[in-house]
């Protein structure tokens, strides 16, 4: 891949800069520097955000190594190194040197250091607490050398100092980075700090991070003074698809605020206010352009600039008057359900994962998107609260737990009635679980410059909420799963193990006949089971299922078997020998004719297009009379509801298609949009207006 | 008193009907069961032709329709075979060794040493045998005895050897073997009042320290805890065959109440064989709830597992008399206990100077020294 100087170039200069280097020199704390422990999970956290950010853009699969060492008076030496585009030399200055706003005020997108102001925190307070300056060593593709220089800040005048600039040549470069890449980062500061373990700390921040960032391989390799290891991490990537490229979008109307429409109307190029509502914002057509101005009552004419307070405002209450379209929502990155599963399950080992990817919604003119993930069992500890992951963007929150919007939709839901304790049916959980939520969004609104905690919104709580549902109902049904398994083994060790056993022992004993075992089978049976198997066959890379339907009872039994596959477009059935047909998406069925008393009916199929792990456990429903153990009987309303969603979804992409392809989007997003397009976006957006 | 060891002739065959029950039901193409009676209070009634407690009319059949009790059944089949071989053998083993045997009987593997105890005590209710036709010893040692008393006890060579519970013995007293039927324990000669049982081992030693045995002219035995059968079997026939009174002397708290339980009216689990092991005339002496304000013992506060076995009590067909329903109120609404050693509160020679005639006058009349 070849990354030309003036992409990196273009991804320097969107940063703007602003003088209040001063401010932040005062008030460190805003930027997570206020204790020892934060302040190296900050710097890492810093570094690592930009890493990832940057390689993103550059469509690179990020490899990040994190060093830290102990060094004498209570200092931690931190080396962060990136595979990413690294930082054209005339740049380096300013994304180091300089508080930074980012492309917030102009273009607006779902990126993980939102507000530009970070790194140079970094250098800052390493200059604030040990004197020293943070060295830079970036290499980027399109030059034969790499960069290296010293940076300090002048903070009076906002800017960087220079010192020691050399140019490396190649060989060097890959011998000090020790990488073999011809582009990347490498930063090296010391500062005051103390590196601690636990639930707040950088090795959790990175085992988080690599949850929701399963295409990156992060390593942490934390030193003692007596160059013993202190902590170290490994997290390779678990797939190679890199996160889908988000799309910039303008600002929409609905999500404007006073200040911001006061500065956007005094920078704008445009020369009077109706072509700037059309160009500055999406989704005003000169018709509702036309339409504000109407009842904002203002001319058409005016310049941007010279608005009046009275101006705006009336300008910013027309806004909610008039009928306007939703923002698109295709700016937006969820992980998305199964790279959500790959990511927990790499860092955590558990019986059963549930993931859902919830469709994107509006509030206030801003797209969001929430996505939840719940692991339950294995080795995961079932005495304590469950764990909670929280994540905005894709960045980790490890601070103010319980003032934050996600963690209280958590608590909102009664976990109790989905198998987890619950002391009052309120509260975090406890039982051997963990739970993961990610929300997405152009602009997450947080309750503090900390950006820890989410702040409270009703239509994101709402949407957690359902989402919350849906994992928790996976997870009941599991456990119904799980109960039913073990329930129909010990039945059947029952009949084939130790009543066999009984039998020629007793006879044996009193030297008489054997008895005939099998009615006494179905008098002890008296039911019909269901079994069912999802096994990985690693050379054909095939999922297989295997169904078992036994007869216990005295008379012959009919049944329709229904199980659940991930359908998808990648997957499909490959080998079924017993036919049946598609009931609805992701429903395959089989009729069953005549099962007779103490016999036995199989399906087997196999579905391609999976990974590993992908497919654990298959479940199975059943039309017909009476109760199978090991299956759950089709619930008619519920599958009539999903075959409506999806003719709906057919309509909805029917009309998506010729009405994205007139706006700029390129073809590969837009194809990777239309799936996630529901007809509840559409619904959504209609209630807004 | 009776003499019941059984035929191996009639062992056997009372195994055998066991399995029989079960290869019966299979041919009738039913699943297979074993008919038990309940053993729990719920199912204890007063025999009073006995004078104790034996198990009911109650019975509940544990058949082969779930995994658990299939288990069961098919752990009594190899039981029974693993008695037979023994019998025919003339071996014996411990129910434990019983237990690690069952390691190679694949499903009919015992999860625990509890359950393999249980199903020997099973098998004798169903069969009405004893565990010793079944040739089946316990682990559980003994209790140890000090006093002027003489047995006979036949040893590993067959022959009798004269034992006397205070000249022929250490500190640590006669060990009571697991047997003491008499094939192999016969009471010879005593001189004393009355025999002593007492709950703990420090509380056994310190009587023996103050010679006791000899200023009260009593036999000192000590209980270890619940007391074993041979242990509750040589009083019952200490009782009965030389009229002595059995006195308890046990903690102030409502396991104490179940040790005596099980010495004077019959224990739950062994209902079946209650009329060889219980001694309806035993006398509980202390350490009574009141002793702890008339004595002002050290106490500790009833925790609330020791609320709840005082609640159950209070539903125990053996504690339904208005004596046993004073004491286990007075001590919930006490809510305390003591332990017998705390009546070293006064000095060690307390219990035997005072404590002790005073309980002793009080309750038997008797008078000491």
């Amino acid at each position: 891949m070849v990354i030309g100087m003036d992409k990196a170039q273009r991804i320097a200069n969107k940063q703007k800069q602003i003088s209040i280097s001063e401010f932040f020199e005062k008030n460190k704390h805003f930027l997570g520097f206020d204790t020892h422990q934060r302040a190296i999970i900050t710097a890492v956290k810093e570094a690592v955000d930009n890493s990832l950010d940057a390689c993103e853009e550059s469509r690179i699969l990020p490899d990040i190594h994190v060093y830290i060492k102990r060094i004498e008076g209570g200092k931690l030496e931190l080396i962060i190194q990136d595979n990413g585009p690294g930082i054209p030399r005339d740049s380096i200055a300013n994304v180091f040197g300089k508080f930074l706003l980012g492309s917030r005020f102009h273009a607006i997108r779902q990126t993980r250091g939102q507000q530009g102001i970070g790194i140079t925190g970094v250098v800052m307070y390493s200059q604030l607490t040990t004197g020293s300056s943070t060295t830079v060593l970036s290499k980027i593709e399109a030059e034969s050398t790499a960069v290296k220089v010293d940076l300090a800040l002048d903070t009076k005048n906002n800017r960087a100092l220079k010192s020691n600039e050399e140019r490396i040549p190649m060989e060097e470069w890959f011998e000090e980075s020790g990488m073999q890449t011809l582009h990347g980062l490498r930063i090296k500061t010391v500062m005051s700090a103390k590196y601690q373990r636990g639930r707040q700390s950088v090795h959790q921040y990175l085992r988080m991070t690599s949850i929701v960032n399963p295409h990156a391989t992060i390593r942490l390799k934390v030193i003692g003074k007596e160059g013993e290891i202190v902590d170290e991490g490994e997290w390779v990537r678990s797939t190679s698809k890199l996160p889908r490229t988000v799309v910039e979008i303008k600002p929409h109307p609905h999500g404007m605020q006073f200040g911001t429409l006061q500065r956007m109307l005094k920078n704008t190029k445009e020369r009077t206010v109706k072509s700037f509502l059309r160009k500055e914002f999406e989704k005003v057509s000169p018709l509702v352009a036309k339409k504000i101005l109407e009842h904002a009552e203002l001319d058409e004419k005016r310049r941007p600039a010279g608005l009046s307070v009275e101006g705006i405002q009336s300008l910013l209450a027309a806004f909610m008057e008039v009928k306007i379209q939703s923002p698109p929502v295709d700016c937006l990155s969820p992980i998305e359900d199964l790279l959500i599963k790959k990511g927990l399950e790499k860092a955590i080992d558990s019986r059963y994962a549930a993931t859902v990817t919830r469709n994107p919604s509006v509030s206030q003119g801003n797209p969001f998107q929430v996505e939840v993930g719940l692991v339950f069992g294995g080795d995961l500890p079932s005495d304590g609260a469950v764990e909670l992951l929280r994540f905005a963007n894709r960045v980790p929150l490890m601070y103010q737990q319980g003032g934050c919007l996600l963690t209280k939709a958590i608590e909102s839901i009664d976990w109790r009635r989905y198998g987890l304790e619950q002391p009052g049916g309120k509260g975090v959980p406890k039982g051997p679980a963990a739970i993961l939520v990610h929300l997405a969004s152009t602009n997450v609104q947080f309750t503090s410059e900390a950006k820890e905690a989410v702040s409270d919104n009703e239509e994101v709580h709402d949407e957690l909420r359902r989402a919350l549902f849906e994992v928790g109902r996976g997870l009941q049904s599991h456990r119904k799963r799980v109960g039913q398994r073990e329930k129909s083994r010990e039945k059947f060790d029952l009949i084939n193990k130790i009543l066999p056993e009984i039998a020629s022992k007793s006879s044996s004993m009193l030297g008489r006949e054997a008895p005939d075992l099998s009615p006494i089978i179905t008098k002890i049976m008296n039911a019909v089971f269901c079994e069912e198997q999802v096994i990985w066959e690693p050379k054909e890379k095939l999922a297989k299922c295997s169904i078992r339907i036994y007869n216990y009872t005295a008379r012959a039994r009919a049944y329709t078997i229904i199980a659940k596959w991930p359908e998808s477009d990648s997957t499909s059935i490959v080998k079924n020998e017993k036919g049946g047909r598609k009931e609805a998406r992701g429903l395959w069925a089989w009729r069953l004719d005549a099962i007779d008393p103490g016999s036995m009916a199989s399906i087997d199929f196999t579905v391609s297009g999976l990974n590993k792990g992908d497919w654990k456990e298959a479940e199975v429903f059943y039309r017909g009379n009476g109760e199978m153990i090991g299956s759950e009987k089709i619930d008619e309303t519920l599958l009539e509801e999903a075959r409506k969603q999806e003719r709906l979804q057919e309509v909805v992409e029917e009309f998506v298609v010729p009405g994205a392809s007139t706006s700029s989007h390129e073809k590969d997003t837009f194809s990777l949009d239309s799936n996630i397009v529901s007809s509840e976006v559409w619904e959504a957006g209609d209630k807004l207006f | 008193m009776k003499e019941r060891i059984r035929s191996k002739e009639d062992t056997i065959e009372a195994l055998h009907a066991v399995a029989a029950e079960m290869h019966d039901r299979m041919m009738r193409g039913e699943p297979p069961r074993m008919t038990l009676p309940v053993r729990s209070k719920k199912n204890i009634n007063f025999d009073e032709r006995l004078n104790v407690y034996k198990y009911g009319k109650k019975k509940t059949i544990r058949d082969a329709t779930s995994l658990g009790s299939a288990h069961q059944l098919l752990r009594a089949l190899f039981v029974t075979e693993f008695m037979e071989e023994m019998i025919e053998g003339q071996k014996s083993s411990t129910l434990r060794e019983m237990y690690y045997i069952s390691e190679g009987w694949g499903y009919g593997k015992f999860g625990s040493q509890n359950e393999s105890n249980n199903l020997a005590e099973d098998l004798e209710i169903v069969t009405g045998c004893l565990r010793e036709d079944f040739k089946l010893r316990p682990e559980e040692d003994g209790a140890r005895i000090i006093g002027n008393l003489t047995f006979e006890e036949k040893n590993r060579r067959g022959e009798w050897m004269r034992i006397n519970c205070r000249d022929d013995v250490g500190d640590s007293g006669y060990g009571v073997p697991y047997n003491v039927e008499s094939e192999k324990l016969r009471l010879i000669s005593h001189d004393i009042d009355f025999m002593m049982a007492i709950e703990t081992g420090g509380m056994f030693d310190r009587l023996v320290e103050n010679g006791f045995d000899e200023s009260a002219r009593c036999g000192l035995i000590h209980l270890k805890g619940q007391p074993a059968r041979s242990t509750r079997r040589i009083m019952k026939r200490i009782n009965e065959e030389w009229g002595l009174p059995i006195v308890v002397f046990t903690d102030c708290d409502p396991w104490s109440f179940r040790i005596f339980a099980s010495i004077a009216y019959g224990a739950i689990k062994t209902a079946h064989i209650s009329e060889y092991l219980a001694t309806p005339s035993a006398i509980y002496l202390g350490i009574d709830s009141d002793d702890i304000k008339a004595y002002d013992l050290p106490s500790d506060e009833l925790t609330s597992r020791d609320i709840e076995a005082l609640k159950a009590e209070k539903s125990d067909p053996r504690f339904q008399n208005q004596e046993w329903a004073d004491q286990i109120d007075l001590m919930l609404e006490l809510g305390e206990k003591a332990e017998q050693q705390s009546l070293a509160k006064y000095g060690l020679d307390f219990v035997t100077d005072t404590y002790l005639p005073e309980k002793l006058r009080q309750k038997l009349g008797i008078q000491i020294g």
